[in-house]
């Protein structure tokens, strides 16, 4: 039998996804331990796990470089992959916002010229582009993307937002909502079809899991 | 300035023997399999007007065709696309034909494609097109001649999904959503967005059943069953006529005895523009993208002249030859039967024998170096020719057997009866 290959996103996702396969099953102890494999298998089950950065995830399944993949929804739209999304495993639940100084709000239309500033260059683009029709000037950053409003880099931002506290204590607000964003479960397209039979029972038994909680 | 003159740009590669020696007798097995159907093959120019393909931003969008100007100005683009092309032809230099069109082709296409994955910017389509008649048996053949196209290559496990995007346009018509709203339901089930259709579906006023029916539409995948549960529904007229296609194409696929390369899956809903019946796709293990794709797209010829439906497919034949290569499915390679070396005096029998042994349809090299016996050898090791032939006068000639080191002698006579 074939390997099925599981892709995994590095970090706050890797351990809420093991959970969830260890819940249905699935062998993750090689995983679990702290070896320095870049490749881990559970044999029984002929499954291959492989951990990545979040936003290479997308890419691997895409081109069936992994059969299945867990990656948050931000990811997602900001990758815009051709692939197959098929589970909202709920959890890492946050918002993409466009947030900006308190003086901005309901006048974010009014301001000529907006630069923003974010890690999501694509997503930014797509909400004004195409949801407001306004051209923007996107500066793209790695982190910390609160501080190019109080620094006069950018006059807003568009960022993911979980408790709204950083923000807060900065002094910038939510202008408005982008999107709700929580990891998701991403199938390849071709794998879907080529090995429907276990990847179903995959996201069945994946989602009767979720059901329970 | 001379920076770049070792590179080839991203996206396109040089092919060396042993590949294109692959991909050429790859090409070829399909060709066959396009004659033997009686589609003979077209050539389209690489180059097109702009204008050809300016209406298809579906399937050609703008950004991703390579583009530059004619000494006039107007805006040429290398084609990105095969099919759309021969629509133009058809309807320019088949205007009045009142009988099928059947055509194929073979050759390059360009697009900024993201690279990897089987994906480059210079790719090899393959493809058959009719045009002229919309009948469930032209549905049918097309889907045959493409099984046999992917079989002739070798492969063996493969899948080729058929769906009906006029059963999703029939559906999206009781639903009463604007051309926009559509547009995202379709990105949506494209995607399998569950939760994004739920939440679309959800603001819309609909009926149950018909809510129920959108929301399981990615589900609807599999055998021929997918058909018959959908039929339970109360459908519109447009639905019953797509499902009532499909199902014909179906039994005639299995009167071709291909039913087990074929799967339903009515939650299939590609470029709805461009496509106005049945759609396929066809999958392979090793390869993340389809390997081949088609349907009917009966308004396109029209863009070009008179309307006549179409329907047709095209194949990827890097996509193939990387499932090949990722299935170690091994073809045919390229060999070379025997090296011919001469001494001074057995030259002019040299050319003869050799002559001789090409006619009979063997690969022999000439020697053209000179070199003594045992540096040609090396060079036929590294070569894994299996056996040189020394010519070295009128009547002698030395067979070095290089699969077991054995020198015998023959003479001229003997070898060219003896063949």
């Amino acid at each position: 039998m074939r390997y099925l290959t599981i892709a995994l996103s590095k970090g706050r996702l890797t351990e809420l996804s093991v959970e969830l396969f260890e819940a249905i099953g699935i062998d993750c102890s090689e995983l679990k331990s702290s070896s320095r494999k870049l490749i881990l298998k559970d044999e029984k089950n002929k499954i291959k796990f492989f951990l990545a950065k979040p936003s290479d995830v997308p890419t691997y399944v895409e081109y069936g470089a992994a059969d299945i993949g867990i990656v948050g929804r931000d990811t997602l739209l900001e990758e815009g992959r051709h692939l197959y999304e098929v589970l909202n495993l709920g959890f890492a639940a946050c918002k993409m916002v466009v947030a900006g100084p308190t003086d901005l709000i309901g006048k974010l239309d009014q301001l000529n010229n907006k630069r923003v500033a974010t890690k999501y260059p694509k997503i930014a683009r797509e909400y004004f582009e195409h949801k407001r029709g306004e051209s923007i000037e996107v500066i793209k950053l790695n982190g910390s993307v609160e501080l190019a409003p109080l620094v006069g880099l950018s006059e807003v931002i568009v960022d993911l937002v979980e408790s709204g506290r950083t923000l807060k204590e900065n002094g910038l607000v939510v202008l408005d909502e982008i999107a709700d964003i929580s990891a998701r479960m991403v199938v390849n397209r071709v794998s879907m079809k080529m090995e429907s039979e276990r990847i179903n029972r995959i996201i069945d038994g994946v989602r009767k899991e979720l059901e329970k909680r | 300035m001379a920076k770049w003159r070792i590179y080839t740009p991203e996206g396109v590669q040089d092919i060396l023997p042993n590949e294109c020696f692959h991909k050429k007798n790859l090409e070829s097995k399909i060709r066959n399999v396009f004659r033997s159907y009686g589609y003979y093959e077209v050539e389209t120019p690489m180059v097109e007007f702009y204008d050809v393909f300016s209406l298809e931003s579906e399937i050609a969008p703008q950004e991703t065709m390579f583009k530059f100007f004619d000494k006039e100005g107007r805006i040429l683009v290398l084609r990105p696309d095969i099919t759309i092309p021969i629509a133009r032809l058809v309807a320019t230099k088949y205007k009045d034909a009142d009988y099928p069109i059947k055509l194929s082709y073979i050759g390059d296409t360009f697009k900024y494609n993201e690279l990897g994955g089987g994906k480059q910017k210079e790719f090899t389509q393959a493809g058959m097109e009719i045009v002229g008649i919309n009948s469930h048996e032209a549905d049918a053949e097309i889907i045959a001649a493409a099984i046999d196209c992917v079989k002739s290559s070798g492969l063996e496990n493969f899948q080729i999904d058929i769906g009906q995007v006029e059963f999703f346009k029939g559906l999206m018509e009781e639903a009463n959503l604007s051309n926009e709203e559509i547009e995202q339901m379709r990105v949506l089930i494209d995607k399998k967005d569950f939760l994004g259709i739920e939440e679309l579906v959800k603001n819309h006023d609909i009926n149950e059943d018909l809510k129920e029916l959108i929301f399981s539409l990615p589900k609807l995948f599999g055998s021929i069953d997918v058909i018959d549960k959908v039929e339970k529904y109360a459908l519109n007229n447009r639905c019953i006529a797509a499902l009532e296609n499909l199902r014909k194409v179906l039994e005639i696929l299995d009167d071709y005895g291909l039913s087990k390369y074929v799967s339903v899956d009515l939650g299939m809903v590609q470029s709805l523009n461009y496509y106005t019946g049945t759609i396929f796709r066809g999958f392979t293990y090793g390869v993340g993208f389809p390997i081949l794709s088609g349907g009917r797209y009966d308004r396109l010829v029209e863009k070009f002249g008179e309307g006549k439906p179409a329907t047709g497919f095209s194949l990827g034949i890097n996509m193939i030859m990387m499932a090949l290569d990722r299935q170690k499915i091994t073809t045919e390679e390229p060999m070379i039967d025997s090296l011919i070396c001469y001494g001074q005096k057995g030259r002019k029998n040299a050319f003869k024998i050799c002559e001789t042994l090409r006619k009979q349809g063997l690969v022999v090299e000439m020697d053209i170096t000179g070199y003594e016996i045992e540096q040609i050898k090396n060079y036929a090791r590294i070569k894994g020719i299996g056996g040189i032939l020394n010519v070295l006068d009128d009547e002698n000639i030395e067979v070095h057997n290089l699969e077991n080191d054995e020198v015998k002698k023959v003479s001229v006579t003997e070898m060219l009866n003896n063949r």
